[in-house]
C-alpha cells in the first residue's frame, strides 16, 4: 500500500545516524521500538515498529525468524544475499505478502506510524517496509444505529482495511474497482472509494475524484468531516451524501453505480449521489415482500409529513381556523385549553423544546443514569404539565406522534433537518395560519428542486419524473419487475435483469 | 450580496413580525356559540346565543354546572345586536359552530331573508346548521331548555332533527343552504320544521331538572311552517307534512300503519322511498306527474291476516298505495286550498322541462297553483315480514 510519494530528505547509508534521526524525530518516543542485529556476521540491521501498531507475533513469526535463519543459509544462497542483501531480503528471506522499498524520511514515519515495520541495513540509502499492521481493533458486531429486523447483521467497524473486506466479500467480481486517496495533511487518513467499473457513470466518479482531491484539511477523524466538504451546496438542511454502517446498504448502492468512500476510523460509509427519496428507504425494504415494503414506505413517508406539518397545523387550526373543526372536536380541544395560560405557539415551542432537551439528553448521558432521565421526563410532560394546566393534552399528544414519527424516517440525517424544519413552519403557522404553512411549502418544495448531489437531481426520480424508477421510490415493485437499475445516475448500463 | 441577503432578511421579519398573527384567536379567547335564538318586537332585534362553557361539557373536572350559558341583547339590527353582546360576555361571539338557528314566528312572518343576511354573509359560519321556528313560544326560551343525552341543546335539538329527517317521515330537516336554495329557486317556497315547548312553559329550566328521568319540559317537533317566499303564511299538520316530505323525496325511511279488515292495526317499516315528478302538458296546461316507489318491511302485525298468502300480501301492498297516494293527495290540496303557495317545486319541474311556458306562467303562478292538475302514481312492495311471519295472536288461535 503505497500511501505517500517520497520526497524531501532521503535516508542516510549510515545506520546510526538514521536511527538518531528518527528517534530524534519522534521525541524519543518509548513506544518506537529499535531491534538491532547482526546479520552473517557481517550487516547491521535494524527493525524498527511502533509498539501496538505493529503485530508483535508477525513480527516474530515471519520477520525475525527470517533474519535468524539467514545464519544457516547454503552457500549458494549466501553469495546471492552477500551481492545484494536488500534484494535478497525483500524477495527470498522475509515470508511477509506485503513489503516494498522505502527510501524518504517522509514515506518512512507514515509506513511506521500506519504500523509496518522498517529494516535498515546499515550503508544502505534503502531501507524495507514490511506490512505487519496489526492494531487492536473492534470485531465486526451487529449494527447499533441502523438496525434491521430481516437482513445481515454486520456493521462496519472502524479499520478501513475490515471495511473494504466487508465490500468485496460481497461482490465477487474484478470490475469492482478500489482507490484510496490519503487526505489530511497530518492524520494522512485513508479515504477509498469503491465503484463498479462498469456501472458507475464516468462523469459522477470523476466528479467525486476531483471533490476529495480538493480538499485541503490538517485532519480527518470521521466521514462528516469528508462530507461537508464534497456536499454539493452547503446553505441547506437537507443531507446530500448519504451515509450508513450497514455493508448491504453500500453494496447495493455501488451495485445501482454509486460511489462509496470509506474513510479510516469510522464505521460510516458514505455513498454518493444520494436522492430524496434514498433517505427514506432502508435495505430492509429490497429483504421483505414488495407489498409490505410498499406500505412501510407510504408510513415512513406519512411519518416525514407527520414531522414537518403536525405541529403548525395544529396551531394554525385551533389559532386561525377553528371553523374547520368538526364542532364535537372544537369543544373537546376548547375544553382541555381552558385555563392554559400560553399561546397555542408558544404551548408547542415550550413542549417541542423540552422533547429535544430530552431527546438530546437521552443520547449523551451515561446508560446508568439513564433511567432517572426517562422517568423524569415521562412525568414532567406527560403528566405534571398537564395535570397544572400549562400545557393542554392535545398538544402532549401532537409532541409525541411527532417525536414518534421522527424516528420512524430511517435515516438520522434527514430525520434532524426535518425537525428542524418544523420550527420554522411552527413559526409561520403560528403568524399566518394554514396559509404561512402553505407558503413554507411551497418554498420548501422549491429549494428541494434547486439541490443536486454529484449533479444529480435531488428529488428524482419524482422531479423530473422518471416512470420506470417509480418501480423503487414511493413504491417497491417485486424484484422479477425491477429489472432495470435507476436512472437518474446510471445511464451506462441501466439493465439489471437481462434475460427475458 | 451581504445587502441583498440582509434586504430580504429585514422584508421577511418585518413581513413576520408587524404583520404576524393577524386575527390570531385562541380557543380559550372564544365564546363557541351553538345556537341563536332572534325575536322581533317593536323593530328591535332580540338576539339570544347560546354559549358552550367547554369546561362543562368536555372537562374532566365539574360537571355541576349547566353545560350553556344564554346571552341576549337588543338592538335595531343584528349585527350591532351580535357586537352588543360583548357588553354582557366576557369572550368575542364566535359563530362559526352554530348547530341551529331559531326563529319566532314574528320575525318568520316579517320575512327571514333580511336575518339570514348577516350570518350568510359571515365567511367563517358553517352553512350546515338546521333552521327552525318557534311555534307559539319565543325563540329565546327554546334555547333555554336543558337537555339530557346531548349536554349542548343547540346540539340536541340538531341530532334528534337530524335524526328523525333520517327515519321518521314528518320531520323535514333544513339546513341553511339549502333554505337559500329554496329561496332564490324560481317556482318553489320553502317549509321549515316548527318546534315548541311540550309540557310546560317553564321560563327556564335550572340544572336540577338534569336530575328527573321525565324532564318537565322537553323540546318537540310540530308541524311544518309554511312560507310564501320568505314570510311564514301557516303551518302543516303531521300528515301534511309526511305527505311533502314523500313528495319533495326526502323520506329514507319512516313508519306508517295500515288498517286490518278487523279494525287493527299493522305497522310498516319503509325501508326505501323514491319519489320523481315529472311535468306534462294537458290541452295546454301543465300536469304534475308525482311516482313514489315504496320499498317496506311488516314492522308489526296486531291482526290476525295470513301473510303467508301472497294474495293478502298484494292486498295489503294495494292498501299501502292507496294510503300513500291519499296522504300526498291530500298533503297537496291542502296547501293548494289553504296556502296557495308552491312548497312542493312544482313550478321547478315545470321550468326545467318547458322553460318557455315557464316565463308565461311565472308572474301569476301563485293563481295557478292552486288549479294545477297533480296525478299520482305509487308503487309500493313489502319486502319483508321479519323475524316471524303470522302474528303470535293468530298463531296462538291455530294451536
Amino acid at each position: 500500500m503505497q500511501l505517500v510519494s517520497d520526497s524531501g530528505k532521503l535516508l542516510d547509508a549510515d545506520l546510526h545516524n538514521n536511527i538518531q534521526s528518527i528517534r530524534e524525530a519522534l521525541g524519543h518516543s518509548p513506544d518506537l521500538i529499535v531491534r538491532e542485529m547482526v546479520l552473517a556476521d557481517q550487516w547491521g540491521v535494524a527493525l524498527l515498529f511502533i509498539n501496538g501498531l505493529a503485530d508483535r507475533t508477525m513480527i516474530q513469526t515471519s520477520v525475525l525468524k527470517s533474519l535468524t535463519n539467514l545464519g544457516a543459509l547454503k552457500p549458494e544462497q549466501e553469495s546471492s544475499f552477500r551481492d545484494a542483501p536488500l534484494i535478497y531480503l525483500k524477495e527470498k528471506a522475509l515470508t511477509v505478502g506485503d513489503i516494498g522499498y522505502v527510501n524518504g524520511i517522509d514515506s518512512l514515519f507514515t509506513h511506521l506510524l500506519s504500523g509496518d515495520a522498517i529494516l535498515l541495513l546499515d550503508g544502505y540509502r534503502e531501507g524495507l517496509r514490511i506490512g505487519v499492521t496489526g492494531r487492536e481493533d473492534r470485531t465486526v458486531g451487529e449494527p447499533t444505529s441502523q438496525p434491521s429486523i430481516r437482513g445481515p447483521m454486520d456493521a462496519f467497524t472502524e479499520n478501513i482495511q475490515t471495511n473494504i473486506s466487508l465490500i468485496r466479500r460481497r461482490i465477487k467480481d474484478p470490475q469492482l474497482w478500489l482507490e484510496i486517496h490519503p487526505i489530511g495533511t497530518i492524520t494522512k487518513t485513508s479515504v477509498a472509494i469503491m465503484y463498479q467499473k462498469n456501472i458507475v457513470s464516468g462523469q459522477i466518479l470523476q466528479e467525486v475524484r476531483t471533490r476529495l482531491d480538493a480538499i485541503d484539511i490538517d485532519s480527518i477523524l470521521e466521514s462528516g468531516y469528508i462530507e461537508e466538504f464534497i456536499q454539493d451546496k452547503t446553505a441547506t438542511p437537507f443531507p446530500t451524501v448519504y451515509n450508513s454502517e450497514r455493508p448491504d446498504t453500500i453494496v447495493a448502492g455501488i451495485l445501482e453505480g454509486k460511489v462509496a468512500i470509506i474513510i479510516d476510523g469510522t464505521p460510516f460509509v458514505l455513498l454518493v449521489p444520494a436522492l430524496f427519496v434514498h433517505f427514506l428507504q432502508t435495505p430492509e425494504d429490497y429483504y421483505q415482500r414488495s407489498d409490505i415494503s410498499t406500505l412501510i414506505r407510504m408510513i415512513r413517508f406519512m411519518s416525514f409529513l407527520i414531522v414537518l406539518l403536525a405541529p403548525s397545523f395544529y396551531i394554525a387550526i385551533t389559532t386561525f381556523h377553528q371553523e374547520m373543526l368538526p364542532t364535537n372536536l372544537l369543544l373537546n380541544l376548547a375544553a382541555q385549553r381552558e385555563g392554559v395560560p400560553f399561546p397555542a405557539f408558544i404551548e408547542a415551542l415550550m413542549m417541542e423544546i423540552v422533547y429535544e432537551i430530552l431527546r438530546e439528553a437521552g443520547i449523551r448521558m451515561p446508560r446508568t443514569v439513564g433511567q432517572a432521565v426517562s422517568i423524569v421526563g415521562t412525568l414532567v410532560i406527560g403528566q405534571s404539565a398537564v395535570e397544572a394546566g400549562i400545557i393542554s393534552a392535545a398538544m402532549v399528544i401532537i409532541v409525541s406522534i411527532t417525536a414518534i414519527s421522527s424516528y420512524v424516517i430511517p435515516a438520522n440525517t434527514m430525520s434532524i433537518s426535518v425537525r428542524m424544519i418544523r420550527f420554522v413552519l411552527m413559526g409561520l403557522a403560528a403568524s399566518f395560519g394554514l396559509f404561512g404553512i402553505l407558503v413554507g411549502v411551497i418554498i420548501l418544495v422549491l429549494h428541494l428542486n434547486t439541490l443536486r448531489s454529484f449533479g444529480v437531481p435531488y428529488l428524482s426520480p419524482l422531479a423530473p419524473f422518471n416512470l420506470d424508477a417509480q418501480k423503487d421510490s414511493l413504491f417497491r415493485l417485486p424484484w422479477p419487475a425491477m429489472r432495470n437499475r435507476p436512472k437518474m445516475y446510471n445511464r451506462k448500463n441501466p439493465v439489471r435483469q437481462s434475460r427475458k | 450580496m451581504k445587502r441583498i441577503t440582509g434586504g430580504i432578511l429585514a422584508a421577511v421579519m418585518i413581513l413576520v413580525l408587524l404583520t404576524g398573527c393577524w386575527s390570531r384567536r385562541e380557543l380559550n379567547e372564544l365564546g363557541i356559540v351553538s345556537g341563536i335564538a332572534i325575536d322581533k318586537s317593536d323593530d328591535q332585534y332580540h338576539l339570544s346565543v347560546q354559549v358552550v362553557i367547554p369546561d362543562q361539557v368536555n372537562g374532566r373536572m365539574g360537571k355541576q354546572d349547566t353545560p350553556v350559558a344564554v346571552y341576549k341583547t337588543v338592538a335595531p339590527t343584528l349585527f350591532e345586536a351580535f357586537r352588543k353582546l360583548t357588553e354582557t360576555s366576557p369572550r368575542k361571539i364566535y359563530t362559526a359552530h352554530i348547530r341551529t338557528l331559531v326563529l319566532s314566528e314574528e320575525v318568520a312572518r316579517d320575512g327571514i331573508a333580511k336575518v339570514i343576511d348577516i350570518l350568510v354573509r359571515n365567511p367563517e359560519t358553517r352553512p350546515d346548521y338546521y333552521v327552525l321556528i318557534a311555534r307559539d313560544v319565543s325563540a329565546e326560551n327554546i334555547l333555554k331548555v336543558l337537555t339530557p343525552l346531548e349536554k349542548i341543546p343547540a346540539e340536541a335539538l340538531f341530532y334528534s332533527l337530524d335524526t328523525s329527517n333520517k327515519v321518521w317521515a314528518p320531520v323535514a330537516a333544513v339546513t341553511v343552504d339549502t333554505l337559500i336554495d329554496q329561496l332564490m329557486t324560481t317556482g318553489m317556497s320553502p317549509v321549515l320544521p316548527g318546534i315548541s315547548l311540550l309540557e310546560n312553559d317553564s321560563r327556564d329550566t335550572k340544572s336540577e331538572d338534569m336530575r328527573h328521568i321525565d324532564h318537565p319540559v322537553k323540546l318537540g317537533y310540530s308541524g311544518m311552517a309554511v312560507f310564501r317566499n320568505d314570510k311564514l303564511i301557516g303551518w302543516m299538520t303531521k300528515d301534511e307534512g309526511k305527505g311533502y316530505n314523500y313528495i319533495r323525496n326526502t323520506v329514507s325511511s319512516t313508519a306508517g300503519h295500515l288498517k286490518c279488515p278487523d279494525g287493527k292495526y299493522i305497522s310498516l317499516e319503509i325501508i326505501r322511498s323514491h319519489t320523481e315528478m315529472k311535468s306534462r302538458l294537458e290541452a295546454g296546461k301543465p300536469v304534475i306527474e308525482i311516482s313514489a316507489k315504496v320499498e317496506s318491511n311488516i314492522g308489526e302485525l296486531e291482526c290476525s291476516l295470513n301473510i303467508n298468502d301472497p294474495m293478502v300480501l298484494e292486498q295489503l301492498q294495494a292498501a299501502g298505495e292507496q294510503d300513500l297516494e291519499n296522504l300526498m293527495r291530500q298533503s297537496v290540496e291542502a296547501v293548494q286550498r289553504r296556502y296557495k303557495v308552491d312548497v312542493f317545486g312544482f313550478g321547478q319541474v315545470i321550468y326545467n322541462a318547458y322553460p318557455k311556458l315557464w316565463k308565461k306562467l311565472e308572474p301569476q303562478w301563485n293563481d295557478e297553483f292552486p288549479h294545477l292538475k297533480v296525478v299520482y302514481k305509487v308503487d309500493a312492495h313489502i319486502r319483508n315480514t321479519g323475524m316471524i311471519t303470522n302474528s303470535i295472536e293468530r298463531r296462538m288461535k291455530e294451536k
